[in-house]
């Protein structure tokens, strides 16, 4: 019978105890023991962003966590982000900007944003490919979710463009 | 506030995706479901000698193991076009990934330990893979000739061959002949919403979910397979998380039919995203074409032989050949044209429909034929379509339906858009081109609207909304017809025991046909209020005008919603409409019918290459659609932009790589690349013509596909005006040009200046 | 059922017993991003995972003395990527951390994993050995420093014995005036596994030191101590000339990214970029130097 370990950490602010086996990725546990399924499962190597999740602050793949490590830790999901079920400003720009087809990346994106923009309130194009690339949207939302992310972080219409930030030697 | 035709509402079931409410097929819980895990084999093809499940059967939470010898025998076949694929694979394999049993365990960690412990003794057979091998003349076959019809290609790999021709290719009379041969890649959907469902039977019959684009058509292939009728079938299809074709038809769904039967519990198969790509990809092709030009431009004619490689079973793929190639010489008038089509089968996983249904492949050699032909005869390439497009009421292909649009519109737009007339800026290169896709070609549709007493509604239609936003367009054309804001309006898909038949959602139809169907549905609740009109006022009919939300009568005008109150008087209920849209098949037609209306497409691109790395970097992009009316304009800007998004893969950097073997060794995301929000051109603009001339509600027309169409042309011609590299090949990832660019030719060969008339408006580049 | 076991040791000293016990069934478990994916394929079976993230030595910390970084074995790599100073200090590094990934990623994928993980193609290793500096490891027998240059061994094998853990790098920070910098080459560009990467680190002394990755079953360094190559003095040709010569060290592979020669060309065509900008950087440096600055 498979090893299980005992696993506390809060979720969304409320503090929840599970037990699961070892081997349970954070997306599972919040999916299947919590019965948190906005975030979503695709690749479960860490390339898609589907099942992106905020722990301690910082935003990570929950396919990539073991709810074993989460112990302790605190967690928000899609679910968090808006309790109530109505859509908050981010949202609602994504809703504005037309940047959502079929949804599945959506609370993935949306953890994502939520993110870049607590850390930069002003993101420029550019500081939202890069913090974007992380989550894959297959039906090419990328730029509805561009102008979301600039006008829920500047205030600015849809489709502003910016100068492209040049790399430096690749 | 009545969101309107034209404007653009929020997507219907938007906050519930943003906000992680909304439930996928993946969400869905069913009490006492098992969890089914697929064994597979680690090579292309195999001849099965035994299955050993008995120590998979040990494994603690195992219920079932079932292998093809537990099924009806001889094991059931089934498939939209042909009923080619087993249920499990009987005596042989015949691709890489293709289940020979299937575990059921309390939990997926056990089904998964099962499925592991499963012992199958098979011996591996050398596998056909290319198209090459495939046509060898010693080829293995693929498919038991048995399961074919008879004929000349009975005992080959060439399922069938498509003919369409007109016109005297030998007769033409050509200034120049261009001829080359283009390949296109195997590239896979890639949903990010897995394929799954869920089979539960009970005494009187079964419940399928699943992530199917098409449930009528999943009902029917149940039902057909377990022997029910279709009235025992229900099929409960929530909106997909993405399909592009890969989700229209059955795949493991009658596996888990028969295995709920055997188990007796609900039975749920989520695929691995590994297994999509073993499930579903596009057809590949080798595309040879030659086209003939006079000096002055004009095309003589088109000859085109396209070899698309299927997968090891049709699906339905062999009508993705026949209707993609259908209008392969383009959206041009060619006075004679050929064109041969086959479908190639090969031990591959089995190809399906995808986004362009055939066309891109061989529009990708067509268009950059057209490329070589502009840049020999020293012709701007804008100039060269915009020469050869048909107008309005001309037929492409002579007897057929005539093109149903001011196409060059939509090419001098997009020219206007990409800056083609200003000066290229240095180190770039720019390259146009254009797509056509025939729509449906047969099709029908049912939709019901209810007419609540209090003025809401409820609305049924069968059609699959996967991310095209068919939720919002319904809502819209109802609010339009019958008053009714969105927040008042409650919409049922997805579900065959409560919503009427659609035949199935593709061909980018829904908008035209559902659309049609919807808005009759809300006519037939204007006759009838029109008729509780004329009972509560006591007036003619002939007085009454019911439209646009309002019932119009001498003296006054009401909403609709007064008007059914008071017509319905203290027992309240409701009105029921109901609409039909209906699309005949042609006898004799080679597709079975016309087009309902076609879709066309034109992009242009302005890129620069890094020579030394062979990495195209895209400055500016543009598309441009004719969609006769955008009901949804920020829908339809999303479709556009995401098609060339994901055009764009296939173009710089999706492909499957196959080994020796068979095997494809980049399954998954880590080494399957798709466009991210990195790859995403710094400048990229979509933009519609809209003249209000297609067969769709207020006078739209079906999109989604087209921008999909011409990307790679566009792409590679950019890349051979900025680098003077041609590439035949797809993708064009940084290391296939920067080999083009060290095999580049010194210099392009060029008609005779003398050979080129000064024609006005021709500008030479 | 899969016979995956975990551990949460409080200690070092715990860790190291634990590693002992089980051998080579024990994998570090600190980010969990190179692990993880290997999960999912199901390559790790009856194995115990050792979660180091509670032991108090290994949390993250970056800390300088005496032109020395110290990066602890938990450090994560946006820590290193965002760290200003570092990004003045070592820039290959912080480049380098910065390109591994996705935000995602780099939220959990330490320095001491990635290098641990010993891919060919690990983003951190060029700069790591650019720089020079040891790994500092922690067993049975005690506390070792391991020069990086002898690090890595073969794929996915260092020179960790039975036991070992990584509690810390050590990286020096080059004296001014010098220069260093870090690129890659990929399929896309958006996150993906380097075809090729170089890190160019150029000290006082004018010696080149470059680090190549994904071009070879280790990473490699290579050196030149005559400081030609970093010297604008010396003809272009010749310079080139000695780079193709250090470059000769490469042996990629085809395989499902990329072919041979691709890599081999690009290798060129990347170093070439790379060193200029080092070399850039130092001539900044050092006409900043001139000009009176520190």
């Amino acid at each position: 019978m498979a090893e299980t370990v005992p696993v506390s950490l809060t979720v969304n602010g409320r503090q929840r105890s599970i037990r699961v086996t070892a081997d349970c990725t954070l997306l599972d546990a919040l999916r299947d023991e919590l019965g948190l399924t906005g975030t979503k499962e695709c690749c479960r190597v860490g390339e898609c962003g589907a099942c992106t999740v905020s722990l301690d602050g910082r935003i990570v793949d929950s396919c990539l966590v073991l709810a074993a490590e989460a112990d302790g830790c605190e967690v928000t999901t899609i679910e968090g982000v808006s309790p109530t079920g109505a859509p908050g400003p981010l949202q609602q720009a994504f809703l504005d900007a037309g940047a959502v087809q079929c949804g599945f990346c959506s609370p993935g994106l949306v953890m994502a944003a939520r993110d870049l923009l607590a850390r930069i309130p002003h993101p420029t194009q550019a500081d939202i490919r890069l913090a974007l690339a992380g989550n894959l949207c297959r039906c090419g939302c990328y730029g509805q979710i561009i102008s979301a992310v600039l006008a829920a972080g500047n205030g600015l219409s849809a489709r502003e463009e910016l100068p492209r930030q040049k790399e430096a030697a690749r | 506030m009545t969101a309107l035709v034209g404007q653009s509402p929020e997507r219907s079931g938007g906050a519930g995706r943003v906000t992680g409410r909304h439930r996928y097929l993946g969400d869905i819980r069913v009490p006492g479901m098992l969890h089914a895990k697929l064994v597979t084999l680690d090579c292309a093809r195999a001849r099965i000698r035994s299955i050993d499940t008995s120590a998979a059967r040990a494994v603690p939470g195992v219920a079932l193991v079932m292998t093809a010898a537990d099924l009806p025998q001889p094991v059931p076949r089934f498939g939209p076009q042909y009923r080619d694929r087993p249920v499990l694979a009987t005596r042989e394999t015949h691709y890489h990934g293709e289940p020979v049993a299937a575990v059921a365990a309390e939990t997926l960690a056990a089904a998964q330990e099962a499925a592991r412990l499963v012992r199958v003794d098979y011996e591996e057979l050398p596998a056909v893979v290319t198209i090459s091998a495939a046509l060898a003349p010693d080829a293995p076959l693929v498919q038991d000739p048995a399961l074919r019809a008879a004929g000349p290609l009975a005992n080959t790999n060439v399922l069938r061959e498509h003919r369409y021709g007109w016109g005297e290719i030998d007769a033409a009379v050509s200034d120049l002949v261009v001829e080359g041969s283009y390949s296109f890649p195997i590239v896979t959907h890639f949903a990010i919403e897995r394929h799954g469902c869920i089979a539960a039977a009970d005494p009187e019959g079964i419940t399928i979910w699943s992530t199917i684009q098409h449930p009528y058509w999943l009902q029917r292939t149940i039902a057909e397979l377990l022997g029910l009728p279709l009235a025992r079938v229900r099929v409960i299809a929530p909106d997909p998380g993405g399909g592009f074709g890969g989700k229209q038809h059955a795949k493991y769904e009658p596996l888990a039919a028969f295995m709920a039967l055997a188990a007796g519990r609900p039975i749920r198969l989520i695929l691995t995203l590994e297994e999509t790509f073993q499930a579903v990809r596009r057809n590949s092709a080798e595309v040879m074409v030659r086209t003939g030009f006079r000096a002055d431009g004009t095309i003589t004619f088109r000859d085109i032989e396209a070899n698309y490689l299927l997968g090891a079973y049709a699906d339905i793929s062999d009508r993705v050949v026949g209707k993609g190639t259908y209008l392969a010489c383009g959206p041009y008038r060619v006075p004679a044209g050929r064109i041969v089509a086959r479908s190639i089968l090969s031990h591959t996983p089995p190809s399906t429909a995808f986004r362009g249904f055939g066309a891109p492949q061989v529009i990708w050699a067509a268009e950059s034929v057209l490329d070589e032909g502009a840049r020999r005869l020293g012709f701007d390439p804008l100039e060269l379509r915009l020469r050869n497009l048909v107008r309005r009421g001309e037929c492409m292909v002579p007897g057929d339906k005539p093109a149903d649009g001011d196409w060059r519109q939509s090419v001098l737009e997009a020219a206007r858009l990409i800056g083609w007339d200003e000066p290229v800026p240095a180190g770039r290169g720019r390259g146009i081109a254009v797509g056509i896709k025939p729509g449906p070609t047969t099709g029908l549709s049912y939709a019901a609207v209810r007419f609540l007493a209090d003025a809401s509604v409820v609305m049924t239609a069968g059609t699959s909304d996967m991310g095209q936003g068919a939720r919002t367009v319904f809502c819209q054309i109802a609010g339009e017809e019958l008053g009714v804001s969105a927040d008042r309006i409650t919409l049922l898909m997805g579900d065959t025991a409560v919503v009427s038949y659609d035949q199935q959602t593709s061909a980018s139809r829904s908008t035209v046909l559902m659309g049609n169907a919807v808005q009759r549905a809300c006519r037939d609740i204007h006759a009838q209020v029109a008729s509780l009109a004329a009972r509560a006022y006591s007036l003619d009919e002939s007085q009454i005008e019911v439209g646009g939300g309002v019932v119009r009568m001498p003296g006054r005008e009401l909403s609709i919603g007064e008007v059914v109150r008071v017509g319905l008087g203290s027992l309240g209920g409701e009105l029921v409409g109901i609409g039909e849209c209906r699309k005949e098949g042609q006898k004799g037609h080679p597709l079975s019918g016309s087009a309902e209306f076609y879709e066309f497409n034109c992009t242009a691109v302005e890129l620069a290459v890094d020579e030394e790395t062979g990495e195209i970097e895209i400055a500016r992009y543009a598309t441009v659609s004719d969609v006769g009316k955008a009901l949804n304009p920020s829908q339809v800007r999303g479709q556009d932009e995401g098609a060339a998004i994901q055009g764009l893969g296939h173009t710089l950097m999706e492909h499957y790589v196959l080994d020796s073997r068979g095997r494809i060794c980049n399954l998954g995301a880590i080494d399957y690349r798709i466009p991210t929000s990195m790859d995403v051109p710094d400048r990229l603009v979509s933009a519609v013509v809209e003249n209000g001339d297609g067969p769709g509600p207020y006078g739209s027309k079906g999109m989604s596909e087209g921008a999909l169409l011409a990307v790679a042309p566009a792409v590679a011609a950019a890349v051979a005006d900025a680098t003077g590299a041609v590439i035949r090949d797809l993708p064009l990832t940084p290391e296939r040009v920067w080999q083009a660019l060290s095999q580049r030719p010194q210099t392009v060969p060029q008609l005779a200046a003398t050979a080129v008339p000064q024609i006005p408006g021709v500008r030479n580049r | 059922m899969t016979g995956i076991g975990y551990e949460r040791p409080q200690t070092l000293d715990e860790a190291v017993a634990i590693l002992e016990r089980y051998g080579p069934a024990a994998r570090l478990l600190a980010g969990g991003t190179d692990l993880l994916a290997a999960e999912h394929d199901h390559a790790l079976r009856d194995c115990v995972l050792v979660d180091i993230k509670r032991i108090p030595e290994l949390r993250p910390a970056i800390t300088e003395s005496d032109r020395l970084v110290r990066v602890s074995a938990d450090t994560a790599m946006t820590d290193i990527a965002d760290d200003p100073e570092l990004q003045l200090s070592l820039p290959a590094l912080t480049a380098a951390a910065a390109s591994v990934g996705t935000v995602q990623i780099r939220n959990r994928a330490t320095l001491a994993g990635n290098i641990c993980n010993a891919s060919p193609a690990a983003d951190t290793a060029p700069p790591l050995l650019a720089y020079g500096g040891h790994v500092v490891a922690h067993g049975p027998q005690g506390i070792r420093r391991i020069p990086m240059a002898e690090f890595f061994h073969a794929p996915g094998l260092t020179a960790l014995a039975r036991g070992e853990l990584v509690t810390a790098i050590e990286i020096p920070v080059p004296a001014p005036p010098a220069g260093s910098a870090f690129g890659r080459l990929s399929r896309r560009r958006g996150a993906d596994l380097a075809t090729v990467s170089v890190a160019a680190v150029i000290d006082a002394s004018g010696r080149t030191r470059l680090g190549l990755g994904a071009v070879g079953p280790t990473p490699l360094l290579v050196t030149d101590e005559t400081g030609m190559l970093a010297d604008r003095g010396i003809g272009e040709e010749r310079r080139i000339s000695l780079l193709i010569r250090m470059l000769g060290a490469a042996r990629p592979i085809s395989d499902v990214r990329s072919g041979r020669e691709y890599r081999l060309r690009m290798l060129r065509v990347v170093a070439q970029r790379v060193l200029a900008a080092a070399m850039a950087q130092r001539a900044a440096a050092e006409a900043w130097r001139s000009e009176g600055g520190r």
